[in-house]
Parts: structure tokens; C-alpha cells; sequence
């Protein structure tokens, strides 16, 4: 049995313009002591992929398991076995770097001397002695992504997901991602890489599936892949694949739109802030009413 | 349990590092409760002394033709009869004058004849010093009035005391306690409202809405607890703040009207029995809960700190402006359907407690209400927070 095994896995979003689906019956599996690439241009799926078998989202469909938990009957479980980071560092800015760790320890269920070790761990493992007992306010990237890190293995999961871990970093928060990834996976954990950087993947991982408009297109060994296309780079053999895939399914809009606004994207989120004049025009009536009402009670 | 009571901790935690929940949430309540009660009571105090005291500068057109009245005002303390200025509208206007009477010529030869003659009297309602001064000349020339009619009476052998023929013996059958308890009751109640409702405002926007925006949402959900004992935890920690809001707000009321009680000199007391605070207190209390529940509803809806603000501006307004406006009414007695709309039936259960009207069914009709109310508000956070197309909203 597979570390993580994932079994016809669909979701669909059902938007105003129609259903959408954002993964269409996806299966893989990966085993520990690898990098497993998740590959695909935005929007394609992996981030929902990720959410779904962590159970963060519900499946429409399908179901995974990992570490021999299964997603809809031990979500807890699941959720224990699972690491996750994203390039959307979030920490909370007022709390030190030790108060951000011990408070997703806590969560995880750990406390006491046994969270305090792990804490500590993290610090001397990451080399964030120097700062782990200032804000999270202040941080520069990079100390935030070594928060995040610490954060995502806080509870010392089997598999971590890295979804887009370096977009947007400089090169060396970036590096110490990577080689983060490449401890993880000397430890003996499963590192499930996502992202559209083609080059870290053909650097990291060892097989990697690709995902294009929800659906899975390629599923093996790097080299197999190349060979396959007749590559000798994954950039292109991903390329061919993908264009190839776009021929056949004609090239009607991709199945999802990259959700470039969502709260969890790497971009970041674009305020779309709507001017709700109905609320205002309701304030306006108010207000003038209770104007009018004083105006006539005084004499 | 422990991890509701570690998100609840967490929360806490964050906002008490956070001087803007602070502020609004302690230091407010306790400043602001005490200033704005005995402070505007003090300042109408003031203002009715002043009222009272006031000098009335008042000028006649010309005081030669008539001289009997010009006798009598001079005569008259609370008046300051000037010359004639060159100018009396603009005199007015700038504040050197406060009330000009125009004198007919015929003056003292239509007294004399038994005519009535019409003065005309110049104020500027706007002015305040000018209108209190206008009302001083009106009861100065009623006086007037009386003691020429007096004289002439006098001189016609008749008794003057048939001008006070009939008189009226005031008797207020409204207790002090009511009557202070009247005023005490257009601004009190509001206040406990704002506070139940601003002291969990910003921590409830910073736990949801918040938690989306600065993207450590994704972080909480993967943790291996359910999303009903996070939700559980953030709700606790809103109510929290906003019971110690309005704890302090009724503290500081009470400790506030026991160290400078208000003395407006009139036949008003103005207190608060413990009975009444503890009441306050209680109601308050269960008012804070409901409206943690909402605000943080609302804040689990909306996609960023800025969105919730824009939704939770107008929940505030709706809120208190209905408060505001049944607080001002003179003489409202709230029917029994009233007393099942939160918040209104707070205000009037508190308004009938500080006239010392407490009425039983009316308490228990708004607790229930109350409680209700709370428990379908926790329910609709609830709600919200597990459902992924709002919690992933974009």
C-alpha cells in the first residue's frame, strides 16, 4: 500500500457561468522517500488536487488515502499525516516566530516538553535562532518562509505538500526550500512537489505527474517522460504534452480559471472591493429619518 | 475541549497585543461610560445655572416716553436696561444687545386712558443668550402689567388679589428617582448597546475576515481539528471582549455615579441601585454574545478586513439606530411585542429599571428573546464557517 494513493479524484465548482471542473477524475499514487512532482500550468488543478486530499475541500467524486487513512472516513487522521506549505506565508504578525510554532503545535494536539524539543528542533534545523523570538510582523521573506516551514512540519507529518513553494522568492529563501524539500526526503518523507517551474522540478523530483485542465496527462519517471517525447529537457517534453493535449481537446477555455484572486493564490489577492450603494442608500434613509424625526420631536 | 480553549487562548492572546481591541474594548468603556454621563449632566447643570443667572441687556427705543416701565425694569436684577444704540438690529446681531422693545409714543397716555398698547420686541431666536432674554422681558412686562393693573384696582377700591383669583398648586406625582431615572434613560441604554456591539468589533473582523487576509486560514484548517471547535474558539474569544467592554462600561457607570453623584439642584435624583447595574450587567452580557456571534458571521463572509468593515458599518448603524431613535421618544411605552426585538427590548427593559419600573414578564420576554437570538446567531457563524464556497469565497 502506497503512502499516498489517490483514487479517481473529482471536483467540481458549480459558479453562476455554469459548473466547472476543476479536477476530472485523477489517480496517482507516491511512495515514501520520493519527490513526486505535480505538474501543470495555472490553473490546471493542483492546488484544488492538494486541498482535496487534504481534505480541505470535499470531492465531488473519487477519494485518496494516505498513510493508509482514508480522506472522507478519517479526515483527522489525514490532516496529522499531512504537511502543507505555499508560497502565501501567512503568520500571525503579532505573535514571535516560538508563539507562531507552539500555537500550531497546540492544534496538532502536542504541548509541554515534548512541543518545546520539537520547537527547538525546527529553530536549530532551519537556523532561526536569531530571530525566533521577535514578531512575525517584521519578518523579510525569507524568514517568513522558514516560519512556514517549521510551521508545516511542526507535528512531524509522512507527506508534505509543497504547492508553488518558491514563486516569488529571491534566490536564497528559495534555496532553503529546496534543500529543505531534499532534507525531507533524505528523512524518508514523501515530498509531493507542485508547480509550473520546470526547471527546480527536473532538478527534485524523481516521477511527476501532469495535470492539465483537471485532467492527468503524464504520469511517470522523469526520464521516461522525456524519453517519451523525444526531449532531453522536462520543459519541453511538458510542453509537447500539453500542447499536444490542447490539439486534441481543441482549445476551447481551459476547464478552470486560475484563481488569481483567491485568498490562498501566490500571487497574492487582489482586492476587488464592490461599492455595495445599496447599503448606503439604506444609511442615507436612516439617517435622514432620524434627522426628520428629531427636527419635528424638538419644538 | 483543549483545543477550543487553545484557539480561544490564541485569540485572546493576539488581541490583547493589539492596542486598537484595547482601546476600544477597555480603555473606551471606562472613560468614555463616566465622561459622557456625568459630564453632560454637569454640563447641564451648568448651562441651567447660567440660564438663570443671566443678565438680560435689554434696550428701549426711547425710554423718556415711557417712563413708569423704564422704572420698573431698571428695578428689575435679572435685567440690564442700556441706552438706546444707534443701531439695535446690528447691536443684536452682534451680541452687544440681547433684546430690544420698541415704545410706542402714546406710551403713558394710553395707560393712563385705560388703552391697550402693543410693544414690539426684538430677539434673535437663534442667539440663545437673546431668545432667554426675549422670554425675561416677556415675564418682566407680565409683571409690569400686574402691578399697573394692581394700582389701578387699588385705586378703584378693589382687592388686587382678585387678579390671582385662582392659582395652581403643582404636584408631581413622578418619584425623584423616576424623574432622574427619565433622563438617565435617553442616553444610558444606547451606551450599553454601542459597547456590547463596538467591544467585539475589531477582534471579530481580525479573527475571520482577517485570518483570510493575512492567508493564515489554509494553515488553521489543515490542523487536525474540527472546523466547528475552531469556529467555537474565535466565537468565545469575540464574546469575551466584548462581556469585558460592557463589564467595564457598567462598572465604570456605577463606580462613577457613586463617586460624582450629578446634582442638577432641582428636585431630580439621579442614581443607579445595584439591582438596576446588575441588571444591566446580565442583559448585557447576553447582548454581547449575540452580537459576537453576528459580527463574527459577518466576518467569516466577507473576503477581506476592508469588506468586513463595509458590511459590519451598516449591521452597526442598523443596529443602533432604531436604539437611538425609541430612546428619544418622550413617553413611549413600549408595547409587549417590542420587548422580543433585540436590541431594542435591552433599552427599554433598562429604561423601566432606571425608573424603577422593573417589570418581570418584560425582563423574561427580552431573556428569552435574547438567548434565542444568541443561539441562532452562534448557529449561523457556525454555518458559515464549514462552508467551503464562502470560506474559500473569491
Amino acid at each position: 500500500m502506497s503512502l499516498l494513493s489517490v483514487d479517481h479524484l473529482s471536483k467540481v465548482f458549480s459558479g453562476k457561468n455554469g459548473d466547472i471542473t476543476a479536477v476530472d477524475d485523477v489517480s496517482f499514487s507516491a511512495d515514501a522517500g520520493e519527490i513526486f512532482g505535480l505538474l501543470g500550468p495555472n490553473g490546471a488543478g493542483k492546488t484544488t488536487t492538494i486541498r482535496l486530499i487534504a481534505t480541505i475541500l470535499k470531492p465531488t467524486s473519487g477519494t485518496a488515502r494516505v498513510n493508509g487513512h482514508d480522506i472522507f472516513k478519517e479526515p483527522e487522521e489525514v490532516r496529522r499525516s499531512i504537511g502543507m506549505l505555499t508560497t502565501d506565508v501567512g503568520l500571525y504578525d503579532r505573535f514571535t516566530a516560538r508563539e507562531n510554532l507552539r500555537y500550531f503545535g497546540e492544534l496538532y494536539g502536542m504541548q509541554g516538553e515534548a512541543l518545546e524539543k520539537r520547537i527547538e528542533e525546527l529553530l536549530d534545523l532551519l537556523e532561526m535562532q536569531d530571530f525566533a523570538d521577535r514578531r512575525a510582523g517584521k519578518f523579510s521573506t525569507g524568514m517568513k518562509q522558514k516560519v512556514a516551514i517549521a510551521r508545516s512540519v511542526i507535528h512531524d507529518p509522512a507527506v508534505i505538500f509543497f504547492d508553488e513553494p518558491t514563486s516569488g522568492l529571491d534566490v536564497l529563501a528559495a534555496q532553503t526550500v529546496v534543500r529543505f524539500m531534499q532534507r525531507a526526503q533524505q528523512m524518508g518523507k514523501l515530498v509531493v512537489l507542485s508547480t509550473h517551474e520546470m526547471h527546480n522540478a527536473e532538478k527534485l523530483c524523481q516521477r511527476v505527474a501532469i495535470i492539465h485542465r483537471g485532467k492527468l496527462v503524464a504520469l511517470d519517471s522523469v526520464q521516461a517522460i522525456e524519453q517519451r517525447t523525444g526531449t532531453s529537457l522536462l520543459e519541453e517534453a511538458f510542453l509537447k504534452i500539453v500542447r499536444s493535449d490542447t490539439t486534441q481537446h481543441g482549445s476551447q477555455k481551459p476547464a478552470f480559471q486560475p484563481k488569481r484572486k483567491s485568498i490562498f493564490t501566490a500571487q497574492g489577492i487582489r482586492i476587488r472591493e464592490k461599492i455595495f450603494t445599496w447599503w448606503r442608500v439604506v444609511i442615507l434613509i436612516l439617517a435622514l429619518g432620524y434627522v426628520i424625526y428629531q427636527f419635528t420631536m424638538r419644538k | 475541549m483543549r483545543e477550543i480553549f487553545t484557539v480561544w487562548k490564541k485569540e485572546i492572546q493576539d488581541t490583547l497585543r493589539d492596542r486598537r481591541t484595547l482601546f476600544t474594548a477597555v480603555i473606551m468603556p471606562i472613560f468614555i461610560m463616566p465622561l459622557v454621563l456625568v459630564g453632560s449632566f454637569k454640563l447641564q447643570e451648568s448651562q441651567q445655572n447660567t440660564i438663570a443667572n443671566q443678565v438680560a441687556v435689554v434696550a428701549l427705543s426711547d425710554q423718556s416716553t415711557a417712563p413708569s416701565l423704564t422704572d420698573f425694569l431698571v428695578k428689575q436684577d435679572k435685567i440690564d436696561l442700556q441706552p438706546a444704540p444707534a443701531d439695535f438690529q446690528q447691536a443684536i446681531a452682534n451680541g452687544t444687545l440681547q433684546a430690544y422693545i420698541d415704545i410706542p409714543a402714546d406710551f403713558e397716555p394710553s395707560l393712563a386712558s385705560d388703552q391697550p398698547v402693543t410693544l414690539t420686541v426684538y430677539e434673535k431666536s437663534t442667539d440663545t443668550k437673546s431668545a432667554t432674554a426675549f422670554q425675561k422681558v416677556q415675564t418682566a412686562i407680565l409683571l409690569f402689567n400686574e402691578s399697573v393693573a394692581a394700582t389701578k384696582l387699588s385705586a378703584a377700591d378693589v382687592n388686587p388679589a382678585i387678579l390671582h383669583s385662582v392659582t395652581v398648586a403643582a404636584n408631581d406625582l413622578a418619584t425623584e428617582q423616576e424623574r432622574g431615572g427619565y433622563f438617565l434613560g435617553l442616553l444610558l441604554p444606547m451606551f450599553i448597546v454601542i459597547f456590547s456591539i463596538a467591544g467585539g468589533m475589531y477582534i471579530a473582523i481580525d479573527v475571520s475576515a482577517g485570518e483570510k487576509e493575512r492567508k493564515t486560514l489554509e494553515a488553521i484548517l489543515m490542523a487536525p481539528l474540527s472546523r466547528l471547535k475552531i469556529v467555537s474558539g474565535k466565537f468565545l474569544a469575540v464574546a469575551t471582549t466584548a462581556i469585558v467592554s460592557v463589564v467595564f462600561s457598567v462598572a465604570s457607570m456605577y463606580a462613577a455615579f457613586k463617586i460624582w453623584p450629578p446634582n442638577l439642584g432641582t428636585a431630580l435624583t439621579f442614581d443607579i441601585t445595584l439591582g438596576t447595574a446588575l441588571l444591566m450587567l446580565g442583559i448585557g452580557v447576553i447582548l454581547s454574545v449575540m452580537f459576537a456571534a453576528l459580527l463574527l458571521a459577518v466576518g467569516i463572509f466577507a473576503k477581506s478586513f476592508k469588506e468586513a468593515q463595509n458590511y459590519i458599518t451598516p449591521f452597526y448603524l442598523l443596529a443602533i439606530l432604531p436604539v437611538s431613535i425609541f430612546s428619544s421618544i418622550p413617553g413611549f411605552k413600549p408595547p409587549l411585542a417590542l420587548f422580543v426585538v433585540p436590541p431594542l427590548n435591552a433599552v427599554f427593559v433598562f429604561k423601566e429599571s432606571l425608573i424603577g419600573e422593573t417589570s418581570s414578564s418584560h425582563v423574561l420576554v427580552t431573556l428569552g428573546s435574547l438567548i434565542v437570538a444568541s443561539i441562532v446567531s452562534i448557529i449561523i457563524a457556525t454555518k458559515i464557517y464549514s462552508k467551503e464556497s464562502i470560506l474559500f469565497r473569491d
